[in-house]
Order: structure tokens, then C-alpha cells, then sequence
């Protein structure tokens, strides 16, 4: 006589899921000065905004999951964001087979086992495809704060070059700024 | 005087009058999808033909396509004024093709090229050759199954002249940008001498069509391998010191920035949000502004050129530089391809500040 069964399989698993999303520009530092005068300028501005140095030459500010990477001899900037998260997730499913016919329990029992693992893989991918997104997000996000932040930057620099270089040129009798229009006048004596 | 030939002598002339724009293309397309049953040799008839119409096609094409303009080139580090044949001696520009021609005629003609499995390929052409093979590349870009078997052969992939005019076609290289070095002396010099309004007008065509463009993988693709091709070619330039044979690439912007430019020219047709990675979209968008980035180095090209003082060498090229430059308008046509290349920068630096400033 033929008998149905069912199996019922649950299967459960936890990654540690990364992603992240970077940029890449250069900075537009006028060239008023030798390059390494104007990468030591620059050096000394970002220090003065939190920026630290790192091995390799660069100087590096982390503002949570985003990084910023500044190379000052080159004026190459990185923006980064990273983010990683432990994720369980768990997944059953069920089938039903005959004594008689069809497939073995052992057969079906593989078969779902493939499936289950075939499930979790895409819930896995999703959230993945999940954080992916909030580190974009949060990338974009950054950048928008970011912007202003390396305008102002690149103003200083080429400021503060500026007065150098007038100092290299004779002296330096009066500097009258504008905040407003952003114009910069110095007088030298010659 | 008439000659006889057979009826596979007369579908490889017909074929090879197609590759050089003396046959219709929808006749010249279905015989290379017709098999036909190889010879062991071509007859006498048959070669003189062959010999005749690569001789007379292959210069009408080079000067219909602009050598008989009166136009202004370096000879020997100085400008010199005239049309092609003025400018160069006849040993200098005589056309001679190899045995490579004649095989790729025969397998073309015996082969469905389609679909073939006969292996052909040819390598170490001569200049002549690779006007050739440029010319058979240009006249198959209408059957797509035809184009996409050539594009797999080193006779295309490592032709210089192949590559920097249909970059995008023959991007799925392992190979990388070909070595232009050898296109800035002798023949191949003066191929690209009379190329020049033809790569501009391929060239601009191929800007205008990326609006077209919905795949984001297919703009990265094609604009990387644009981006690529056009600066191995410009440094090649620098190296050869031969800046006048890069003139298209000034005179391709110097069109299209006849007024401003938004990215969105050539990003337009781009579907849906693209990759979810910023990182990736922001390489797309780059790639597809492949040649206005050129004028980058166009830029730094003219500020060199200002600065060579007339007793120093290449005071000539220079000159003739800085004339080409001021033709095209190259001062506002660089100022409007940096807006337009600074305009998809996430982070712009605030250059017009410190400019002001």
C-alpha cells in the first residue's frame, strides 16, 4: 500500500557580511608655490581639522564608517565607506513524497537540503545586497557634508600659499580679506 | 581589355571591391555568408584584378577621406603646406601589400565568415596591409555577426589604425591598447596624414551616439576602452613629438563644445539607477566623457608649446601647435570639457574659489 510522508527540514546559518563603496578625485591646489611646499600647506590644514598622518604618507580622518584618505604630495583624496554586520538568518522547507513511487526519502531529503542551502544563499545575497546600499547611502550622504568642508580647504591653502609667496617676495605691508567675496589683497614692499 | 576569371575569382573581386567602398554593401555582406569551394590557386587574371583595385581603391580612399586637402603637416620637424602628394615623396607614400591580403581575401571568400570555424588570422603587417584591414573592418560593421567574428582576429585587434577608430568595437581585448609608436613615422604617418577629417567625423559620430546608450555596462566597456586608446595614441604622439597627427582629437572637441556641454550629453540614454555602488556609477560616467578628459593633455601640450623659445628645437611644431590651437578655440573648448568633466565629480574642490581668490 502506498504511504505518504512529509519531510520537514530547517537549516540555519550566520555570516559576517562586509561592504563597502569608495571615491576617488583630486584635489585642484593651484600651483603657487614648489609641490612640497603646497603639500606640506595642505598637510598642516588638514592636520589642524583632525586629520592624522599614516604610515604610508597620507593623512587619514575616520567619521564613522566613512574614511578620508588625503594624499598631500599629490593632492589625490579617497573617500570610503565601510560597513559589516553579523547576520543569522534561517530557512525551512517542507515535501511530501510516497513509499512506492517517486523519488527515495534519501533522494528528496538531499534535494531539499540543496534548496534550503539554495534559500538561505539568496537571503544572504539580499542582505548583503542590503548593506551594500547603506554603505552607498552613507557614502553620498558624507560627501554632500564633505563638499563644503574641501572647498574650504582648498580656499585656505591657496590663501595661506598666497601670503607665502608674497613673503618670498618682498615684505608684506598689509593683507586685507574678504570673507564674503573671498578676495585677498596683499601689499608688499618690493 | 576584357579578362576572364571564375566564379569564385569573381565573388573574391566583388568582395574586395565591397571592402573598398566600390561595391554595394548588402551584395558584399551576403557573398561573405556564402561558402564557395576554395581553388588551389587564383589565376593570372585574377591577381592583376586584385593588384589593380587594392592599388587604385586603397589611395582613391585615402585621398577621398582627406588627402587632397591643402593642409599643413610636419616634415622633419617643420611645417610643410600642401596635399598629400606635395607633401610626400612618392617613395615615401607608395602602398605595398603582402601575401596577408590575398589570404584574407580567400578565406573571406571560401568561408562563411559568420559562422566559420577555418582558422585565418594574420600578424607583422605591413602599413598597407593595415589600411586594408581597416577598410575590410569598416565595410563589415553592418552585419554584426560578420564584425563580431573579425573582431577576435589579431589583424584587427593589433591594427593601430582598427583600434583607434573603432575602440569600443574591439574592447573585449586581453591584448590592452595596442603600440601606436610606429604610426607616427614613414607610411603609416602618412595614412594618418590623410585620416584625419575621417577619425574626426567617426569619432564625433560615436560621441553623439553615446547618448543612445542604456546599458551602463556597455558605456563603462566602451569608454574605458575609448579612454584607453585615446591616450596610449596621444602619448604615442607626445613621444614622436608628431602633436599634428592628434588634430582630430582637438578638432572632435572643438565641435562638440561649440557651446556648453552638460554630462548628461552623453549619460542621457543611461537606464534605471545603474550599479548600486557610487564607486561604480562614478567610473561610468567618467568613461563615457572618454575625450573630452583628452583636453587635459591637449591643455598641457599648449602650455608646453608656450613655452619653447625660438632658438630652442621644435620651435616650428610648436608654432604650428599653438595655430592649431587658436583655430579650434582650444582656450574656451578646454574651459567647457572641464565643466562638463568637473560637473559628474562628487566632490568638486572648490577650484573657482581659490581661482578668484
Amino acid at each position: 500500500m502506498s504511504r505518504a510522508y512529509r519531510i520537514t527540514l530547517k537549516d540555519s546559518d550566520t555570516r559576517r557580511l562586509q561592504a563597502g563603496d569608495e571615491i576617488g578625485t583630486r584635489l585642484e591646489i593651484l600651483e603657487i608655490l614648489p609641490p612640497e611646499d603646497m603639500g606640506a600647506i595642505l598637510r598642516e590644514e588638514l592636520a589642524r581639522r583632525g586629520f592624522q598622518d599614516a604610515d604610508d604618507g597620507t593623512v587619514v580622518r575616520k567619521d564613522g564608517d566613512v574614511t578620508i584618505t588625503v594624499d598631500p604630495c599629490s593632492g589625490s583624496i579617497t573617500v570610503k565607506a565601510e560597513t559589516e554586520e553579523t547576520v543569522h538568518q534561517e530557512a525551512n522547507r517542507e515535501a511530501s513524497g510516497f513509499n512506492d513511487v517517486g523519488p527515495t526519502e534519501q533522494t528528496l531529503r538531499e534535494r531539499v537540503k540543496e534548496q534550503l542551502k539554495q534559500d538561505l544563499d539568496k537571503r544572504f545575497e539580499q542582505e548583503q545586497s542590503r548593506l551594500q546600499n547603506e554603505a552607498t547611502e552613507r557614502l553620498e550622504q558624507r560627501l554632500k557634508t564633505l563638499e563644503p568642508e574641501i572647498s574650504e580647504i582648498v580656499n585656505k591653502v591657496t590663501r595661506d600659499a598666497l601670503k607665502q609667496k608674497a613673503r618670498q617676495l618682498g615684505d608684506v605691508k598689509e593683507i586685507s580679506e574678504d570673507a564674503e567675496t573671498g578676495s585677498l589683497t596683499i601689499k608688499i614692499e618690493v | 581589355m576584357t579578362r576572364e576569371v571564375s566564379r569564385f575569382e569573381f565573388t573574391l573581386l566583388n568582395i574586395l571591391r565591397f571592402f573598398l567602398g566600390h561595391a554595394p554593401s548588402d551584395r558584399g555582406l551576403r557573398d561573405l555568408r556564402i561558402q564557395a569551394v576554395r581553388p588551389s590557386c587564383l589565376s593570372g587574371a585574377a591577381i592583376d584584378l586584385v593588384k589593380d583595385s587594392l592599388a587604385k581603391g586603397c589611395v582613391l580612399r585615402l585621398v577621398r577621406a582627406g588627402g587632397w586637402r591643402n593642409d599643413r603637416f610636419l616634415r622633419g620637424g617643420q611645417p610643410v603646406l600642401g596635399r598629400i602628394w606635395e607633401r610626400s615623396p612618392l617613395e615615401d607614400r607608395a602602398l605595398h601589400f603582402s601575401r596577408h591580403v590575398v589570404e584574407f581575401l580567400l578565406w573571406a571568400t571560401s568561408e562563411r565568415v559568420h559562422e566559420t570555424s577555418a582558422w585565418w588570422d594574420a600578424k607583422e603587417l605591413l602599413p598597407a596591409d593595415e589600411l586594408f584591414y581597416w577598410l575590410a573592418f569598416d565595410a563589415c560593421r553592418g552585419d554584426p555577426d560578420v564584425s563580431a567574428v573579425l573582431s577576435c582576429k589579431a589583424a584587427f585587434l593589433e591594427n593601430p589604425l582598427c583600434r583607434i577608430s573603432f575602440p569600443g568595437e574591439l574592447s573585449g581585448t586581453p591584448f590592452g591598447p595596442p603600440n601606436f609608436d610606429a604610426c607616427f613615422t614613414g607610411l603609416r604617418a602618412a595614412i594618418l596624414e590623410c585620416l584625419q577629417p575621417e577619425l574626426a567625423r567617426r569619432w564625433l559620430r560615436s560621441e553623439r551616439s553615446k547618448g543612445q546608450i542604456g546599458d551602463w555596462g556597455t558605456m563603462r566597456n566602451r569608454g574605458e576602452a575609448e579612454h584607453a586608446t585615446l591616450s596610449a595614441f596621444l602619448a604615442a604622439a607626445r613621444r614622436a613629438n608628431r602633436l599634428d597627427l592628434a588634430r582630430f582629437v582637438l578638432n572632435v572637441n572643438a565641435t562638440l563644445f561649440r557651446g556648453e556641454l552638460q554630462p548628461i550629453f552623453w549619460t542621457g540614454g543611461l537606464q534605471g539607477s545603474g550599479p548600486s555602488r557610487l564607486a561604480d556609477r562614478l567610473e561610468t560616467q567618467r568613461a563615457a566623457l572618454a575625450m573630452p578628459r583628452q583636453m587635459r593633455t591637449l591643455c598641457e601640450w599648449e602650455q608646453d608649446a608656450r613655452a619653447v623659445g625660438y632658438f630652442d628645437d621644435g620651435y616650428a611644431a610648436s608654432q604650428l601647435y599653438k595655430q592649431e590651437w587658436e583655430a579650434a578655440g582650444g582656450e574656451t573648448v578646454s574651459v567647457r570639457a572641464r565643466a562638463a568633466v568637473d560637473a559628474i565629480e562628487p566632490l568638486r574642490t572648490g577650484t573657482d574659489e581659490a581661482n578668484r581668490t
